[in-house]
């Protein structure tokens, strides 16, 4: 809780080191002094304390600060706004004769970020719902930010906007979710959600790395309750498939899913192209398409230290 | 090694669109009445008209603006579009065969080799978009001839630019950069 010091306009005079003029003196709040770091002389002292008037202890931290008013101040999105608002009264006395409340108006704050704001709330909603850590919440904000102050995307539905953010975000910090994942949490349909993720990529002028397969192995085999070792070894085959180029022309979530069948099935966690295609988004028609392109060499996909619950030559054949 | 320049590719045009104004309004209900091989779309207030012998589908509007789509070549879409406006003047309009002009072409290619199409993306980075979750193809934009190329990892290429002259040009410019990218059997 340092006190901070202004550059005033005024020419008052500036206390210094009558040894050193040049050194920048240290505040030392405590004692309310400003020391010399050279030489260790006192030069101002009695400087009044700016910090707040009472120490919080308090067990639980930020429950209630009675030092703070008001939320976090977010000066890079929001543009550094500063309006009060009228909330609702709790308590009797603000509520009038009928039962409605009043001061009813709640100012309306920053109309012209108003939709931004919005936007803000419906990315933070979407990701609470898959669970995204708070850096991926504001890489997408960010994002959002650039594509509105450029209004080469005005047209579009800003959900649309949101979620295609949401997805560039994802592929950005290296966890890239599927369309289809995005399509769950937002109200948006994948082609609007493709066709704004073009257009942003034009109008930001960047451009995406390419999703691989390994990028979704831990979620999916987590989400189906696979051990580790299946999971290296999906991940394994998956990517020697596409090194060996067995499967041309086949998106990289479908060969996942593939690889991910294979896995289990030679494993004693066995599951059923069903479960496999739910928890990926992918029809089980198109596991068995990519499955029957990686199962003639099979026995070169798996892993060297595989333990094999089922050999290769059981393997389903579908 | 060389792209082998010697390598005749055959560039097959699958579809020709163009445009031509008649200079006269056109009522759009006695066409759907008298015509032969008409549909009236009374909701986006055209009518379609199939021709037969050049095999072509035109869109029809009132204010006397024809598009005319499913050429297979450049001359074949006029004679479509002169057939087109003859048989409205036999309709009774006083029809004018004016501002033709190509709008879009749309050739197929094949290669004779498998492309691997991550390595094609990356090393044609702006240009060249790849999402295999949204389409199977690779897409390459040329900005100066207006070229747009749909790479698939089978070898085969669909090209559309305004005209064939420059079909032609932007199949040149792309087979060194895709034949670089090319699967080699082993």
């Amino acid at each position: 809780m340092a006190s901070t010091s202004r550059g005033d306009a005024l020419a008052l005079p500036k206390v210094q080191c009558p040894n050193h003029p040049e050194a920048l003196l240290v505040e030392d709040y405590r004692a309310g002094d400003m020391i010399c770091p050279e030489c260790g002389l006192v030069v101002g002292d009695r400087v009044i304390d700016v910090g707040s008037e009472w120490r919080t202890f308090s067990n639980d931290k930020a429950a209630k600060d009675p030092s703070r008013v008001g939320d976090a101040q977010n000066p890079l999105l929001n543009g550094g706004d500063l309006s009060t608002m009228i909330s609702k009264g709790t308590g009797s006395a603000s509520f009038d004769e009928f039962g409605n409340s009043k001061y009813q108006n709640r100012r309306t704050m920053s109309s012209s970020d108003r939709a931004m704001l919005n936007a803000f709330k419906e990315i933070t909603n979407m990701s609470d719902r898959i669970n995204l850590p708070r850096n991926i919440i504001d890489r997408t904000n960010n994002l959002f930010k650039q594509v509105y102050e450029q209004k080469s995307l005005k047209g579009r539905s800003n959900d649309a906007i949101a979620s295609a953010c949401l997805y560039i975000a994802c592929r950005q910090e290296g966890v890239p979710r599927t369309f289809k994942e995005i399509c769950a949490v937002s109200r948006i349909s994948k082609k609007e959600i493709g066709r704004c993720f073009k257009l942003i990529l034009k109008a930001l002028e960047t451009s995406v790395d390419l999703i691989t397969t390994g990028d979704f192995m831990s979620r999916f085999c987590s989400n189906l309750g696979l051990p580790k070792q299946v999971q290296m070894a999906a991940t394994y085959i998956a990517r020697k498939a596409v090194e060996l180029d067995l499967v041309p022309g086949r998106s990289p979530i479908s060969v996942a899913a593939a690889a991910i069948y294979m896995a289990s099935q030679a494993s004693a966690e066995k599951k059923t192209q069903k479960e496999i295609g739910d928890i990926a988004g992918v029809a089980d028609v198109t596991i068995r398409q990519s499955y029957r392109l990686i199962y003639p060499r099979a026995a070169d996909l798996f892993p060297p230290d595989f333990k094999f619950d089922t050999p290769v030559d059981k393997l389903p054949q579908l | 090694m060389e792209p082998d320049n010697d390598v005749a590719l055959d560039i097959i045009i699958t579809n020709v669109v163009c445009v031509f104004k008649t200079r006269c309004h056109l009522n759009l209900r006695k066409i759907a009445l008298e015509g032969s091989n008409v549909i009236y779309k009374r909701d986006f207030g055209k009518v379609l008209m199939k021709l037969r012998k050049p095999k072509i589908t035109a869109s029809i509007w009132s204010s006397g603006k024809i598009i005319c789509a499913g050429a297979t070549s450049e001359e074949e879409a006029k004679l479509g579009a002169r057939r087109l406006a003859r048989c409205l003047q036999k309709l009774g309009f006083k029809v004018k065969f004016t501002e033709f002009k190509v709008v879009n072409v749309l050739a197929v290619c094949t290669m004779p080799f498998q492309i691997r199409l991550p390595e094609f993306t990356k090393s044609n980075r702006p240009l060249a978009s790849y999402e295999p979750e949204l389409h199977p193809a690779a897409l390459y934009r040329i900005k100066d001839i207006k070229a747009t190329l749909q790479v698939f990892s089978t070898g085969s290429i669909t090209v559309t630019a305004p005209n064939v002259q420059f079909i032609a040009t932007a199949v040149e410019q792309t087979y060194p950069l895709v034949f670089e990218c090319r699967k080699i059997h082993i």
